[in-house]
């Protein structure tokens, strides 16, 4: 028994490993993402969530902008449209007094 | 808990990659498969480092995750245990071709052709000398199971190497 065990422990020693295994895990490794990189990614990530707040920021802005402007814009022309109500009403008072006198100076 | 090991992959690599890929080997039965194997292992040895708390930690876990991955291999294969047993016979008939000793290549032609639990607990125990309370540790099953996957393995083997032997004997 004590020789079998012998045998086999002869037979299944360790064998050398493909030299390519090592050049293999050594160059995934500089291919892949490290844990430096991993702090890298964060660090990006969170100039993505800055940047994205900044511009949602200023997109929000600009809305209040636009608003603002067409605000404005319809108060201007509510004041024209009555600034014309009133010059028209004047025209037509103005009007109807040139109509009068002219029926004065007729009769 | 803090730990002051501070561990040199490389040197982790240089020191183990012939345990990783000895036992990939020899639980495939598959030189390809068995690098691919070692290769994910130190892979993800690298991504576990900050785990491991010391060098006997490192090979325990080495050993522990290629002997893991080796089974996960072999289940994802989908090829019948017969079929497989013949294919890893034969990938290590190729190998063995060089050895010295006849026996010593007859019986890990044998060892290939052992079902998956008893291949296991020999080759952790013949490979690696470890006890069976250290195959229990790393195979994370319990040490009666492993107990009798060692002797049904042994008595399994010696009754093949017996057989050879005596056709050996007989065509002397």
């Amino acid at each position: 028994m004590e020789d079998f065990e012998q045998e086999l422990r002869h037979a299944m020693e360790r064998q050398p490993a493909p030299s390519s295994l090592k050049r293999k895990i050594m160059a995934h490794l500089r291919r892949a993402p490290g844990p430096q990189s991993h702090a890298v990614l964060w660090q990006r990530l969170a100039a993505s969530l800055a940047l994205a707040a900044i511009l949602g920021g200023g997109a929000v802005e600009w809305n209040w902008h636009v608003r603002e402007e067409r605000r404005k814009g319809e108060a201007a022309r509510q004041q024209v449209l009555t600034a014309l109500r009133i010059t028209n009403h004047a025209l037509d008072h103005m009007n109807r007094q040139l109509v009068a006198h002219s029926r004065a100076n007729m009769n | 808990m803090a730990h002051d090991w501070r561990p040199d992959f490389e040197q982790l690599v240089d020191e183990h990659q012939s345990m990783v890929f000895s036992l990939a080997f020899r639980m495939t039965g598959d030189r390809g498969l068995a690098e691919e194997i070692a290769q994910d292992v130190f892979l993800q040895l690298d991504r576990s480092l900050g785990k491991i708390e010391s060098a006997a930690h490192a090979c325990f876990w080495l050993r522990r995750v290629t002997m893991s991955r080796s089974a996960d291999a072999l289940r994802r294969r989908k090829v019948r245990r017969m079929d497989l047993w013949v294919e890893i016979e034969e990938e290590h008939a190729a190998e063995a071709e060089d050895r010295d000793s006849p026996l010593g290549a007859r019986l890990e032609q044998l060892l290939a052709t052992l079902p998956e639990p008893q291949r296991a607990a020999l080759v952790l125990r013949y490979q690696e000398d470890l006890t069976p309370e250290e195959i229990a540790a790393t195979l994370e099953a319990p040490l009666a199971t492993v107990k009798s996957h060692l002797q049904r393995g042994l008595k399994l083997l010696r009754a093949k190497a017996g057989n050879y032997l005596k056709e050996y004997i007989r065509g002397v």
